[in-house]
C-alpha cells in the first residue's frame, strides 16, 4: 500500500515534484563538481606547480658526498664524475614502479670554457628530447621540466644552436642571432644564439647548449653531471616526516607503507636505487611549497563544497516547506483516518527520499562533467571521471532531501489537525 | 436496562486561543447504538464538539469517555490508534487524497487499520452505490460521489461509532437521500451515530436532537422516530420479561 501511495503521489503529480528534484539536481551538481575538482586538485596542482622547477635532483654519488682534502672541497669541481645518460631512461621503463609519476627528466652536463676571452659556464641539456619509453612516447628536457624558464627569442632546435643566460648575454654582449665561438680546453665549437634565457637562478649566467654538443667538448659521450626530475608526489604527512627525521624509526609496516606512497622522499629513494652510483635528493623547498598549497587549496574546495551543500539544503528546505504546507490537509486527513505521526512522517520522508535520490542520480551524471569543465578551465587539462564521486551522489541527494524535508514535515505533522480539516 | 454509554461528555469547555468560548460546560451522553443529531446556529460549537469527540482537538477542560475509554491524557498518536479501531469520520468537505482513486482512498483506511483488501474496499463502495466509480480520481467524481467515498472509507473498518460533520451540507437532494439511506442501515446495524447537521430532515431521521447554542446544550429532545423506537424497545423488553 505504501509503495502504491508513493507511486501514485509521484506519478500523478509529477510536475510538482519536478521542482524539488531540480533543486537537488542543481545543488548537487555544484557540490559534486567541487568534490571532483578537489580530488583532481592534488594531481593538477602538482602539475601546475611544476613551474617552480624540478623536485628531485639526481647526481653521481661521488659528487653528492663532499670530500674535503686539506680544506678544499674535492667534489664535482675537482674530479668530474658522471652518470650514464642511458640509465635515466629507466625512469620511464615499465619496470620502474613510479614511471607514471615521472613527468619529465632534464639531464645536464657542466663544463667550464671560454668565449670572447672570458670564462663562461657551459651547461648541456636536452631541449626537447624524444625518449623511447616502454609505453607512450615522451618528449622531455629543459623545455618540459623547467617551465619557469622564459626564453626571449627562440628555443634551439638544432645541434649547433644554444641559449644564453641573461646575465651572460649582458656580460658577453650577445643577442639572438649572434654567433658564439666557444673553447673548452683544446676543443672548439661555434654555436648560434637563438634566445636569451631568464630563469632567475644561476643558469642565467651560463651558456645552455645541447647535451650532446657539450658531451663532445668534454670527451664524455653519453655522460651527464646531474639530472633534474619532475615527479608527481604526495605531500609529506606524519609518516613521511617520521622517515625524514630517522628512517630507522619506522616499523617494517610503516616502512612498507612509506615505500609504496609517492612521497617525494620515497620516490627519490627509489630513483636512487634505480640508477647505479647515483644520489637522488628532494629539492625540499619546492616539494614543501607544492604540498602546502596543494592541501590548503584542497581544503578550501572541500569547504566550498560543504558550504554549497548547506546552501542547497536550505533552498531544498524552502521548496519542501512550500510543498508540505500545500499538503497539510492530506497529512491531517491521514491522521484523522488513523495514521500516527510517525506513519505520516515515514510516508513523506520516503517520497522525499525518492525525489532526492532522483536528483542525486541526475547530479551524478552532470556534476562530474561540470567538475571536468572546471578542471579544464582552471588547469587547462582534462580530468578523469571519479567513480567515488558518482557513487556518493545518490546518497548526498537522499541526505539533502531529508535534511531539507525533516523539519517541515515534522512541523506539519504536529499541526492542529482539526483546524486544517475544517479549512480554518 | 443497563447499557454502557458509547459517548460520555462531562463538563467539557473549549476556549480557543484568542478567548472564544466555543463550548461552555457541555455534558452529553450517547447510548450505544443511538443515532443523535447535533443542531444549532452557525458558530454554536457543533464542529468544535465533534472535533473533541474524535480527538483531533483537545478540550480546555472536562472529560470524554468513548466506548468506555477515558481519553484523558491521550496524545495525538493514541487518538490516531483509537480512531482507526473505533471511529469512522465523515467531513463536510469530503477530504479525499487527490492522487488516489476512490478504491485506493478506501484502502488507505484499511492500511492504517490492518491491511488493505481490495475486494472489501470495492464492496464498501458498492454499498454506497459507487462500484462503477471505484477507479476514478476524486477530481473526476461529483461532490455527492466524493462524499459517498468518504462514507465508504469511514465504514471500511467497521467502526462502532460514526461521527459526521454536516455530511449532506454540500449535497443535492438525491445524494442527501442516498447518504441518509446509508445512515439508516448503519443505525439498523447498531452503530452509534453522531451527525452534525443544519437540515431538520436529517435531524429528524435520528432518535434524538441535541441543540447547541452559544456553546451550551440548549435543548435535548427525542424525535418522533426516537419515541417510536423507545416504545418498540420497551415492548421488546416487556415481551422478553414476559417470556422469562
Ligand atoms: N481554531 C479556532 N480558533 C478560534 N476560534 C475558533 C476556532 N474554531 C472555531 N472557532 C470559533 O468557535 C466557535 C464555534 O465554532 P464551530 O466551528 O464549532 O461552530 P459550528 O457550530 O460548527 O458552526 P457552523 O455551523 O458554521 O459550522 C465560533 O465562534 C468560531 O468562530
Ligand atoms: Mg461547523
Amino acid at each position: 500500500m505504501l509503495s502504491r501511495i508513493l507511486l501514485d503521489s509521484l506519478t500523478r503529480r509529477l510536475s510538482r515534484k519536478a521542482l524539488s528534484v531540480v533543486a537537488v539536481w542543481i545543488g548537487l551538481t555544484l557540490v559534486l563538481a567541487l568534490l571532483s575538482l578537489s580530488v583532481d586538485v592534488g594531481d593538477k596542482m602538482n602539475l601546475e606547480l611544476r613551474s617552480f622547477g624540478a623536485n628531485i635532483t639526481v647526481e653521481p654519488l661521488a659528487s653528492a658526498i663532499p670530500v674535503d682534502v686539506g680544506g678544499h672541497r674535492l667534489a664535482a669541481e675537482a674530479v668530474p664524475s658522471y652518470l650514464d645518460e642511458a640509465e635515466l631512461l629507466k625512469l620511464k621503463a615499465i619496470t620502474f614502479f613510479w614511471r607514471n609519476n615521472i613527468l619529465g627528466v632534464a639531464p645536464r652536463i657542466r663544463a667550464a670554457g671560454q668565449a670572447k676571452g672570458q670564462d663562461v659556464d657551459l651547461v648541456g641539456v636536452w631541449f626537447d628530447q624524444p625518449v623511447a619509453t616502454g609505453s607512450e612516447p615522451l618528449v622531455t628536457g629543459a623545455r618540459q621540466v623547467y617551465t619557469h624558464w622564459a626564453v626571449q627569442g627562440a628555443w634551439p632546435t638544432r645541434a649547433e644552436e644554444c641559449l644564453v643566460g641573461s646575465a651572460a648575454a649582458r656580460r658577453l654582449a650577445l643577442a639572438p642571432g649572434d654567433t658564439l665561438a666557444l673553447a673548452v680546453g683544446r676543443e672548439q665549437l661555434t654555436l648560434k644564439v637563438t634566445g636569451i634565457l631568464t630563469s632567475g637562478d644561476k643558469d642565467d649566467g651560463s651558456i645552455i647548449a645541447p647535451l650532446s654538443a657539450v658531451q663532445g667538448l668534454v670527451h664524455a659521450p653519453g655522460k651527464v653531471s646531474s639530472a633534474d626530475v619532475s615527479a608527481l608526489t604526495t605531500p609529506d604527512n606524519k609518516l613521511a616526516e617520521k622517515y625524514r627525521q630517522d628512517p630507522k624509526a619506522l616499523t617494517p609496516d610503516e616502512y612498507d607503507r612509506w615505500y609504496c606512497t609517492p612521497y617525494p622522499g620515497a620516490v627519490a629513494k627509489q630513483v636512487q636505487e634505480l640508477i647505479p652510483g647515483s644520489a637522488a635528493r628532494v629539492v625540499r623547498r619546492v616539494s614543501e611549497t607544492q604540498g602546502m598549497v596543494f592541501s590548503r587549496t584542497k581544503g578550501l574546495i572541500v569547504l566550498l563544497a560543504a558550504l554549497t551543500f548547506v546552501v542547497c539544503s536550505l533552498s531544498v528546505t524552502g521548496i519542501l516547506t512550500a510543498a508540505v504546507l500545500e499538503r497539510r490537509p492530506e497529512m491531517a486527513l491521514l491522521q484523522a483516518i488513523g495514521a500516527r505521526r510517525a506513519d505520516v512522517l515515514v510516508l513523506f520522508l520516503a517520497e522525499m527520499a525518492i525525489l532526492g535520490i532522483a536528483g542525486g542520480v541526475l547530479a551524478a551524471l552532470t556534476g562530474p562533467l561540470l567538475g571536468r569543465w572546471l578542471v579544464s578551465l582552471v588547469f587547462g587539462s582534462t580530468a578523469e571521471l571519479h567513480l567515488a564521486v558518482v557513487l556518493v551522489a545518490p546518497f548526498l541527494g537522499l541526505g539533502l532531501a531529508w535534511a531539507g524535508g525533516l523539519w517541515p514535515v515534522w512541523q506539519a505533522v504536529n499541526q492542529d489537525a482539526a483546524q486544517v480539516l475544517h479549512g480554518n | 436496562m443497563v447499557t454502557t454509554q458509547a459517548i460520555s461528555v462531562q463538563a467539557v469547555s473549549k476556549i480557543y486561543p484568542g478567548g472564544v468560548h466555543a463550548l461552555a460546560d457541555v455534558s452529553l451522553e450517547v447510548r450505544q447504538g443511538e443515532w443523535i443529531a447535533i443542531m444549532g446556529p452557525s458558530g454554536s460549537g457543533k464542529t468544535t464538539l465533534l472535533s473533541i469527540l474524535n480527538g483531533l482537538d483537545k478540550p480546555t477542560s472536562g472529560q470524554i469517555h468513548v466506548l468506555g475509554t477515558d481519553t484523558h491524557g491521550f496524545g495525538p498518536d493514541d487518538w490516531a490508534v483509537f480512531r482507526r479501531e473505533n471511529i469512522g469520520l465523515v467531513f463536510q468537505q469530503f477530504h479525499l487524497i487527490p492522487y488516489l482513486t476512490a478504491v485506493e482512498n478506501v484502502m488507505l483506511a484499511q492500511y492504517y487499520h490492518s491491511m488493505p483488501v481490495r475486494e472489501q474496499a470495492l464492496a464498501a463502495l458498492e454499498r454506497v452505490q459507487l462500484a462503477g466509480r471505484a477507479h476514478h480520481l476524486p477530481s473526476q467524481l461529483s461532490g455527492g460521489e466524493q462524499q459517498r467515498v468518504c462514507i465508504a472509507r469511514a465504514l471500511i473498518n467497521d467502526p462502532k461509532v460514526v461521527l459526521a460533520d454536516e455530511p449532506t451540507g454540500n449535497l443535492d437532494e438525491e445524494n442527501e437521500a442516498r447518504v441518509l439511506d446509508v445512515f439508516r442501515s448503519l443505525h439498523a446495524e447498531g452503530k452509534t451515530l453522531v451527525v452534525v447537521t443544519h437540515d431538520p430532515e436529517i435531524g429528524c431521521a435520528g432518535e434524538r436532537i441535541v441543540a447547541l447554542s452559544h456553546g451550551k446544550v440548549s435543548k435535548d429532545t427525542r424525535t418522533a422516530e426516537g419515541e417510536r423506537l423507545l416504545s418498540a424497545r420497551a415492548v421488546t423488553g416487556e415481551v422478553r420479561e414476559h417470556l422469562r
